[in-house]
This record gives structure tokens, C-alpha cells and sequence, in this order.
């Protein structure tokens, strides 16, 4: 399976929201990470033929995935960031209705959605209506439709958002229990999903990929280094107008500061192994809280 | 596929409070209808329902068979002897009653002796009592010569080719005409339209959301990025909505006529209309003139219904599709109120639904030299858009982006 992106472009009026972005993906799981508006959304939703670039061309395997159409949506499994359902129906009711759309024969769609009830742990919830199921269960019943046609390419767009802890870690066990032999793109904006199950992570900013590699590519490719170091409450104002501050823990006697600097900020800090946080607030930091 | 885009529509709990309000609507409306039937029993006393058709039933049932001048002769004899009884001749109000109690069985009998023998557009309810035996052998061919007399007064403009339509299907109507008792029907075709109605404006609220739903729940996404999202199951939303929208309206439409066949009687059928409609130029019998209601409201209710189905995949919004039906029903009657131009007024669409009003009206239109009713224009006009504008709402759905 390879998908390829060419000069990719999609504007929206005066505004740009992914760029003449150039990739190529292969088998495995890519994780896309950026800020809220760096358009990875636009970029999920043109690879699942949802809206049409407004130039360039994305193939699957050397076809345009909008010529292929039904053929190339065949191998697609995609959770949106907004999973949306029929509140209306049953766990497998919907699960069932997916199949039909996605042209699972019954026979065979009865059975795969029983599997999939069963692998994402929604057995006893199967016959509740989908809108009382909590927030994990939804996202669970999510994945579930997406992988229905057993997918060649899976999309997931901010699959653990909204999620508690604990549902986080499952989901993301799950997502990595699903992601074999097949390409998965993964976008979120929750660093630590991505550090644990992506082979390769993207950084996006403004519609382009500003960096990309493996974990361990990412995090050298920063060139700052990272200080750990215990500061007076009345000092941090003035650090963090001067030095990016990538983790701040305020203690009864201080605060604790995880600050990225080329430069040692002072003589008591002491230099730590750099983090996909630290990289993410390196790459995105005049832009985390906007 | 289908099953299931029924399915999301009968689920929505708004689907099913509507559901119930069509079954209790249907209910109230099948009771007023039969209440619509009235009897005069022998002491003067009214009923109305059920057991006054059936009395009426017997009654008028003693007069079946074909009109003819023996038969319009015995009615004007039988009508005078009780016009001279006692009981017709009281100030009491309850004995005159009784009166009408004995004239009940020939009373449309009567009441179309009165129309031919008044100037057409004319009414005059006791006209038949001043007509002598001898004249009333003549009333087939007053309804013609009403027509003459009326066209060459000029009232009403109507070309050489209209006029002699209009003489042409007079002439056409198979005299004498056939009677049995039809009040069954009569309260049918009157109260129906209401019934359509509803029914369109209900059946509005099941479909607007076939398609604007998938965007209003966000399940957009997951539905156009899947292998049959952007073709099958376009093509079966399309599909579901035919099917709710004929389901329903045989359906309900089938089980009202059934009660209130079935309670008031189901005689007549084959009468011509023209026992309650004497100036009608169509041609046809009380179940000719249902099924041709039910052929226009069904149209219109399919207008409506695609028109509401196209606003909601263009607009994504279930709220301006459910408004469509409401607007091409309910608000182009308003618009014939100020467009003073009947030639146009009667080809809206809420005119589908008042079949039964266009069938006493002579709204004629001369096209290619052919000259035509109103109902043999405004159902094919509207039938041609229905057809037409699928593959269009096919087109529409299926381009979708989401943005």
C-alpha cells in the first residue's frame, strides 16, 4: 500500500490550509502532529475523499484516489475527529448500518461486527443506544466501524480526544493491536499517544510538514537542549518572557521549570534528555494556547 | 440499505410523536367524516353517523337503478304529495321535518331536478317543487342547454375551441344517469383533501431529515468516506423516501377510505359524479374521481417530498427542508388570494391536493389547439419535476464535501 501526496493544496478562500505538501506513505503508523489549525484536519478529510484538493493529487498505489473512488473508500477505515452517529440505534444496529454502506455482505457483516463488539469491549453494551454510551465506549464503537472492511488504510483524526486517562491508554493499546500491516495516519494533538505507536510523526504547521522522522529522529533534530532547574515564584514571569518553558510545577517552596535553551539559563540548571513535548513546544510554542 | 434509512427515520423520537399525531389526526378526522352523514328519522328527530347512513342506505336504495323520465316523474309526483301533506305545510319546524323525513330516499333526486331547471350558476333549492311531470322528462337536456344558454352570454371568456369542449363532454355524459345511495362516498371525497394534507405535511417531517440528518449529526464523515457512500447509498436514501412517502400515504389514505367505506357504505361507486357536482364536465364515477383525488395528492405529496428532500441535501438543514412542504401547501392557497390571475393560481402546487374542488370548477386550458381540464395538465406538470429532479438530488448528495 502507498499512498502519495503531490503539491497537495487545499485553500479555502484567501486562506491556506494545507500547502503543497509532498509525502509518500508506506505501511505502518504515522503520527500527525500539530497545533489546533494546522491543518491536519483538511489534510484527513482529503485523503478520505471527503473534500477535493484544489491542487494536486493524491494516489493510491499510482491511481487518483477521487478516480478511484468506491475501489480506494474500500480500503479506508476512518474515525473522524467528530464522531458522529444516530443516536437512535444500537451499538450493532449502527455497526451493522456501516457495513451495509461500506458493502459488507450481511452474512458477512453480522459477524464482523460481532468480532469487532467483542475486540473493542462493547459486548455487554451492544444492544444500548448509542447515545448512552459514555464518551469511551462512543470513541470504541468509532474505531470499530472504522476497521468493519478489515482497512488498508486507517484514518484516525484526534481518536483519544475527550477521552479520561485510563480510556486513553486502552484506546491507544488498541489502536496499536489494529495498526499491523496495514498504513495508519494518526492526528493529535496529545504528544504522548503519538510517542508511544507511531513508527514515523509528522509535524505540521500552517499546512506543511515542518519536520519529520522517527521518536528518537524528531527529538535529536531539536537543536536547543533542555534544562531542568528550581526557581523562586517571583522569577518565573520574567523566565518565561525570556526562555521557552516547556513544563512548570509549582511546589511550596518554588517552582519546578523544564526550560528549552541552547544556552545554560542558570548556572544551578541541570541538562535533561530532551522530550516529544519539549520538540512540540519547541516547533509550536508561540503558538500553544492561541 | 434501505431498511436501515427507514429505520433512522422511525427511530428519531420527533418521527414517532408525529406518527402518533397522523394515527390520532387520522382517527378524528375519520369520525368527523362519518358524522358528516345525516339522517331525518319518521318524528322529525336528526341523527348523524353510522346509524343514520344505514337508515339512509335503505332508504335511498329503494330508488336504485337508472334515472329515467318514469323514475324523475314518480320523484316530482311523490315530492308533491308531501309538499301538500300536513306535516309540510306546519309552521313547526319539527313537522316540517317529518316531511323532509319521507323525501329522503329520492332527495338527490330532487336536488338534481332543481339544477336542471335553473340558469346555470343558479341555485335554488325548492325550484324541483314547481316542476310539473311533464317537464322533467327534459332534464338531461336542460343541463346542456344551461351550458349553451350560459356560453353565449359571454360571463365567463372562453374561445370557440373551450366552449365547444364543454358541449362536447355534456353531450358525452351517459344519460340517464345510474343511482344508488352515495352519501358514503360524498362525505369521502369531501373530507380526503384534509386528510392529504396532513398526510403530506406529516409525511414532509419523516423525509427532511433523510438527508440534511447525516450533517446534522456529523456522521457525514464516516458516511461519504465509505465504499458505497457517494453512490449505493445515496441511491437508497432517494429510494427510502419514495418508499415512507408512498408507504404512508397508501397506507393511511387506504385505512381512512376503509373506515369510513366500510361504516357509511360503499354503494355508489359507480354513480356519476354529477349527483353531487351537476356542472362538472368530467365524465367520471365517484371511485373514478377518488382515484383520480388520490392520484393528485399523491403527486403533490411526492413534489412536495422531493423538493424537501433537494433543500435538505443542498442545505444540509432538516429545519428548511420541513419547511418546503408547509410552503408549497399551506402558503400558495394565500398567494391565490392576492394573484388575481386563476389561470396560473390553479396550477400551483397545493392544487394537487383540491382534486376535488378543480372537479366542479371549469378551469380549461387550450394547448397545441387541445383543449383540457385543469387535472389532465397539473398532475403530469408536476409528475415530469418528480421524475426529474431525482437524478438531480442524486448529483447534489453525492458531491457533498465536508468542510
Amino acid at each position: 500500500m502507498k499512498l502519495e501526496l503531490s503539491d497537495l493544496t487545499k485553500s479555502f478562500g484567501d486562506f491556506t490550509a494545507v500547502d503543497h505538501m509532498n509525502l509518500t506513505m508506506t505501511n505502518g503508523v504515522y503520527g500527525l502532529l500539530g497545533v489546533n489549525g494546522a491543518g491536519k484536519t483538511t489534510l484527513m478529510r482529503m485523503l478520505c475523499t471527503l473534500l477535493r484538493p484544489t491542487s494536486g493529487h493524491i494516489t493510491c498505489n499510482g491511481k487518483d484516489i477521487f478516480k478511484m473512488d468506491g475501489e480506494y473508500r474500500n480500503l479506508l477505515g476512518y474515525l473522524p475527529q467528530e464522531f458522529g452517529f444516530y443516536p437512535d440505534f444500537t451499538v450493532q444496529d449502527y455497526l451493522l448500518y456501516i457495513a451495509t454502506i461500506k458493502g459488507i455482505r450481511p452474512a458477512v457483516a453480522k459477524k464482523r461486527v460481532k468480532e469487532l463488539i467483542s475486540q473493542v469491549g462493547l459486548t455487554k453494551s451492544s444492544n444500548k443506544k448509542m447515545r448512552k454510551l459514555s464518551g469511551g465506549m462512543k470513541r470504541r464503537a468509532g474505531i470499530a466501524q472504522a476497521m468493519l472492511n478489515n482497512p488498508h488504510i486507517l484514518i484516525l483524526d484526534e481518536p483519544t480526544a475527550g477521552l479520561d486517562p485510563n480510556e486513553r491508554i486502552r484506546f491507544r493499546n488498541l489502536i496499536s493491536e489494529l495498526s499491523e500491516e496495514r498504513l495508519v495516519l494518526l492526528s493529535t494533538h496529545i504528544v504522548s499517544d503519538i510517542e508511544y505507536i507511531a513508527n514515523e510523526i509528522w509535524l505540521m504547521s500552517d499546512g506543511k510538514i515542518v519536520r519529520k522522522g522517527t521518536s528518537d529522529e524528531i527529538i535529536n533534530s531539536m537543536p536547543e537542549k533542555v534544562w531542568k532547574c528550581f526557581v523562586e515564584h517571583s522569577l518565573v514571569s520574567a523566565i518565561m518572557k525570556r526562555y521557552k518553558v516547556s513544563n512548570m510545577k509549582s511546589e511550596p517552596q518554588g517552582v519546578a521549570l523544564r526550560i528549552i535553551s541552547s544556552e545554560k539559563p542558570f548556572p544551578e540548571a541541570v541538562w535533561v534528555e530532551p522530550s516529544l513535548e519539549d520538540v512540540f513546544l519547541y516547533y509550536f510554542g508561540e503558538k500553544v494556547g492561541e | 440499505m434501505i431498511r436501515f434509512e427507514i429505520k433512522k427515520v422511525f427511530s428519531k423520537p420527533r418521527n414517532k410523536a408525529a406518527l402518533l399525531f397522523l394515527i390520532v389526526t387520522l382517527i378524528i378526522v375519520s369520525i368527523l367524516t362519518i358524522n358528516n352523514v345525516r339522517y331525518v328519522d319518521e318524528n322529525g328527530d336528526a341523527t348523524t353517523g353510522i346509524t343514520a347512513a344505514k337508515h339512509l342506505r335503505e332508504l335511498k336504495n329503494q330508488w336504485a337503478g337508472y334515472v329515467k323520465s318514469d323514475v324523475l316523474s314518480k320523484a316530482i309526483e311523490e315530492n308533491t304529495a308531501i309538499n301538500n301533506s300536513k306535516e309540510a305545510l306546519s309552521d313547526i319546524v319539527q313537522e316540517k321535518d317529518k316531511a323532509y323525513a319521507k323525501k329522503q330516499g329520492f332527495s338527490d333526486i330532487i336536488e338534481m331536478i332543481s339544477n336542471a331547471f335553473v340558469s346555470f350558476g343558479e341555485y335554488d333549492y325548492y325550484r324541483a317543487d314547481s316542476v310539473t311531470t311533464e317537464e322533467v322528462s327534459k332534464a338531461y337536456e336542460k343541463r346542456i342547454s344551461n351550458l349553451q344558454e350560459w356560453l353565449d352570454t359571454g360571463e365567463e371568456h372562453f374561445s370557440d375551441a373551450e366552449k365547444d369542449f364543454l358541449i362536447g363532454q355534456y353531450q358525452n355524459l351517459e344519460t340517464p344517469f345510474y343511482y344508488e345511495y352515495t352519501d358514503g362516498w360524498q362525505a369521502l371525497l369531501q373530507n380526503i383533501s384534509t386528510v392529504i394534507l396532513i398526510l403530506a405535511l406529516i409525511i414532509g417531517f419523516f423525509v427532511s431529515g433523510i438527508f440534511s440528518d447525516e450533517f446534522q449529526l456529523k456522521a457525514d464523515s464516516i458516511f461519504f468516506s465509505t465504499k458505497l457512500g457517494r453512490n449505493k447509498a445515496v441511491r437508497s436514501k432517494i429510494r427510502a423516501g419514495f418508499l415512507i412517502t408512498t408507504l404512508t400515504y397508501i397506507i393511511c389514505v387506504f385505512l381512512y377510505s376503509m373506515i369510513v367505506l366500510l361504516l357509511l357504505g360503499i354503494d355508489g361507486a359507480s354513480c356519476p359524479i354529477q349527483w353531487s357536482m351537476w356542472r362538472s364536465f368530467y365524465n367520471v364515477t365517484y371511485f373514478q374521481a377518488y382515484l383520480l383525488i388520490l392520484l393528485g395528492g399523491y403527486v403533490g405529496t411526492l413534489f412536495a417530498m422531493t423538493v424537501s428532500m433537494l433543500v435538505s441535501a443542498k442545505t444540509h438543514s432538516t429545519v428548511v427542508a420541513i419547511m418546503i412542504p408547509f410552503i408549497l401547501l399551506c402558503v400558495f392557497p394565500f398567494l391565490s388570494r392576492i394573484i388575481t390571475l386563476p389561470q396560473i393560481c390553479s396550477l400551483f402546487p397545493d392544487q394537487l391536493l383540491e382534486i376535488f374542488v378543480i372537479l366542479k370548477d371549469s378551469g380549461l386550458y387550450e394547448i397545441g389547439g387541445k383543449v383540457m381540464g385543469t387535472i389532465a395538465i397539473i398532475i403530469p406538470a408536476y409528475l415530469v419535476p418528480c421524475i426529474a429532479l431525482q437524478p438531480l438530488l442524486y448529483a447534489v448528495y453525492r458531491r457533498a464535501e465536508i468542510k
